[in-house]
C-alpha cells in the first residue's frame, strides 16, 4: 500500500516539480483561453451557414455539414498531428505561417490552437444547432412574416433565443477542451503534462503527473456540478413555464 | 367592381405526396371579410400561408392589389425576391399559437420588426406600439414579458405587432383555437373592431358565430377545394352542399 503512495502521492516530488507543473498547466488554460474565444465564433458561423435557406445553397450547406461529421470523427490526436507534421512543410505558404511565433508564443502552441479550433467549432457548431432548431419553427416563421429577412430574423429572433438554451452543453464542451488541450502535449508544448511525463521520465514516479491531473480536477470539478445547476434550473423554469400558461 | 385586395386564380399546393391545395379560386375586395371554415386538413391553414408565401404555391396565381406575387423578378427561389418584400409589407399574419418573441417584452415585440425592416427610429416606433397596444387594451404591459401574460392578452399582443407594419390586409389563423374559452371574447372583440375599421381580413376559424356576424363572405373548404361560398347566412344557415351541411351539423352539434 505504502507503495503505491509513493507512487503516486509522493509529495515531497510534488513539492520540488509544483511550480513547473503550475507553469504548464497555466500553458493550458492560455490555449483553452485562445482557442474557446476562437472555436465559439467558428461554431456559430458553422451553424449559421448551416441554416442558410434557399436551393442555390445546398452545395455550401453539405459542405458544412462534411467538415461538421468529419471533424467530430477523427480523433483529436490525428488532426494536431496532421497539422503540426504538415504545416511547416508546406513551403508555398510564407514562413511566419508556417512556423508561426506570435505573441511570444512557439509554434506548438499555434499548431493546438488551430487544431483545436477547427474541431471544437465543429462541436460547439452542433450545440448552437440544437439550440436554434429548439428556438425555431412558429418563430422564424413570426419573424419572417412580419418582414424581417432570413438573417434579420436569425439575428434578433433566433440566436438571442438559441444562446439562453445552450450554456450547459456549451459549458460541458468548454470542460472537455479545458483537457484536450492536453493533447498537444505529443507535439512538445510544455504544458502541464508534458511536464509531469518529463518528472516521470526521470524518476519513475507518477506523482507529478497525477499533481497535473488535480490542478484539472480543481477547475472541471465544479465546472461539472454548474453544468448540473444549470440543467436543473432549467428545467425549472419549463416547469413554471408550464404553471404559468395553466393559471 | 373594383381591383380585388386579394386574388386566388387555381392555386395548387402539395407536401410532397400529398396535394392540399387543388386548385382554390377566390376573390376578397377591400374591406372585406372572409371566414375561411372547413374540417382540419382540408387545406384552409395552407391556403392562408400561401397568400403571404410562407408556403409559395406550386402553380395558380394570387394577386395583391392587383399585382401578382407569384411572377415578377426572383420569383420561384423562394427567397430574398422583389415579391416576398412586396407582400409582406402588406400582409400580417396572426398565428394560432401566437409565436410572440419570448426574449422581448411586450413593446420590444412590436417595434421590432417597424425598426428592423421599415428603418423607423425607436421613439416613432415605439410611439406606435403604444397607440397600438392602447387600441388592444394592453396599455399596462408594456414592458412585460409575453410568458406573464394570459394567452389572450398574447394573441391581442401579436395582433398589435401585425398591424405595427401597417398591413393592408390581415390573415387570422385560428387564432382562438389555442385560447381557453373565458378568452376567447377578447381576442374576437379586437377583431370585430378592426373589421369594423374597415381591414381586409381572411379568417380561418372554427368561430360560427363571429363568421355570422363578422364575416362579409364565408368559405367552406374540404379536401383542398372550396365546396361552397357566399353570404354568412346563405352558407351557414342554408348550406346547399353535403358536405357542408355535415360539417356544421358536427360542428354546430344539430345532427
Amino acid at each position: 500500500m505504502s507503495e503505491f503512495f509513493h507512487q503516486y502521492f509522493d509529495f515531497h516530488i510534488m513539492g520540488a516539480h509544483f511550480s513547473e507543473v503550475l507553469e504548464g498547466f497555466l500553458k493550458n488554460l492560455l490555449l483553452f483561453a485562445v482557442v474557446v474565444v476562437l472555436a465559439l465564433i467558428w461554431g456559430l458561423i458553422l451553424a449559421l451557414v448551416r441554416q442558410l435557406p434557399g436551393r442555390k445553397l445546398i452545395p455550401l450547406r453539405g459542405l458544412t455539414i462534411a467538415y461538421i461529421d468529419v471533424l467530430r470523427a477523427i480523433p483529436l490526436l490525428i488532426i494536431i498531428l496532421l497539422i503540426s507534421g504538415g504545416i511547416p512543410y508546406l513551403n508555398f505558404l510564407p514562413k511566419d505561417i508556417r512556423i508561426p511565433h506570435w505573441f511570444g508564443q512557439p509554434d506548438p502552441f499555434w499548431y493546438g490552437v488551430l487544431a483545436l479550433t477547427l474541431v471544437y467549432g465543429a462541436y460547439m457548431a452542433e450545440v448552437y444547432r440544437a439550440g436554434i432548431e429548439a428556438a425555431q419553427g412558429g418563430q422564424m416563421e413570426a419573424a419572417r412574416s412580419l418582414g424581417m429577412s432570413h438573417s434579420q430574423a436569425m439575428r434578433h429572433v433566433i440566436v438571442p433565443q438559441a444562446i439562453t438554451k445552450i450554456p450547459a452543453p456549451m459549458l460541458n464542451e468548454m470542460i472537455s477542451l479545458l483537457k484536450d488541450t492536453t493533447l498537444v502535449s505529443v507535439v512538445a508544448l510544455g504544458e502541464s503534462v508534458l511536464v509531469g511525463r518529463e518528472v516521470l521520465a526521470e524518476t519513475f514516479n507518477s506523482s507529478a503527473v497525477l499533481l497535473a491531473g488535480l490542478m484539472f480536477l480543481v477547475i472541471t470539478l465544479p465546472a461539472a456540478r454548474l453544468v448540473d445547476k444549470m440543467i436543473k434550473r432549467n428545467q425549472g423554469k419549463i416547469t413554471r413555464g408550464a404553471h404559468i400558461e395553466v393559471a | 367592381m373594383a381591383e380585388a385586395m386579394v386574388k386566388l386564380e387555381g392555386v395548387h399546393k402539395r407536401f410532397g405526396q400529398l396535394e392540399v391545395l387543388k386548385g382554390v379560386d377566390l376573390h376578397v375586395q377591400k374591406g372585406e371579410v372572409v371566414c375561411i371554415l372547413g374540417p382540419s386538413g382540408s387545406g384552409k391553414s395552407t391556403l392562408l400561408r400561401c397568400v403571404n408565401l410562407l408556403e409559395p404555391p406550386e402553380s395558380g396565381e394570387i394577386f395583391v392589389e392587383g399585382q401578382d406575387i407569384c411572377k415578377g423578378p426572383g420569383s420561384g427561389t423562394g427567397e430574398q425576391s422583389w415579391n416576398l418584400d412586396f407582400v409582406r409589407q402588406r400582409v400580417g399574419m396572426v398565428f394560432q399559437q401566437f409565436n410572440l418573441f419570448p426574449h422581448k417584452t411586450v413593446l420590444e415585440n412590436v417595434t421590432l420588426a417597424p425598426r428592423q425592416v421599415l428603418g423607423k427610429s425607436r421613439a416613432e416606433a415605439e410611439e406606435k406600439a403604444k397607440a397600438l397596444l392602447d387600441r388592444v387594451g394592453l396599455s399596462d404591459k408594456f414592458d412585460q414579458y409575453p410568458e406573464r401574460l394570459s394567452g389572450g392578452q398574447q394573441q391581442r399582443v401579436a395582433i398589435a405587432r401585425a398591424l405595427a407594419m401597417e398591413p393592408h390586409v390581415m390573415l387570422f389563423d385560428e387564432v382562438t383555437s389555442a385560447l381557453d374559452p373565458e378568452l376567447v371574447k377578447e381576442v374576437l372583440d379586437t377583431m370585430r373592431e378592426l373589421a369594423s375599421e374597415g381591414m381586409t381580413m381572411l379568417v380561418v376559424t372554427h368561430e360560427m358565430g363571429f363568421a355570422k356576424e363578422v364575416g362579409d363572405q364565408v368559405v367552406f373548404m374540404d379536401g383542398g377545394v372550396i365546396v361552397e361560398q357566399g353570404k354568412p347566412a346563405d352558407v351557414l344557415d342554408n348550406p346547399q352542399q353535403e358536405r357542408t351541411k355535415k360539417f356544421l351539423g358536427l360542428v354546430l352539434g344539430t345532427s
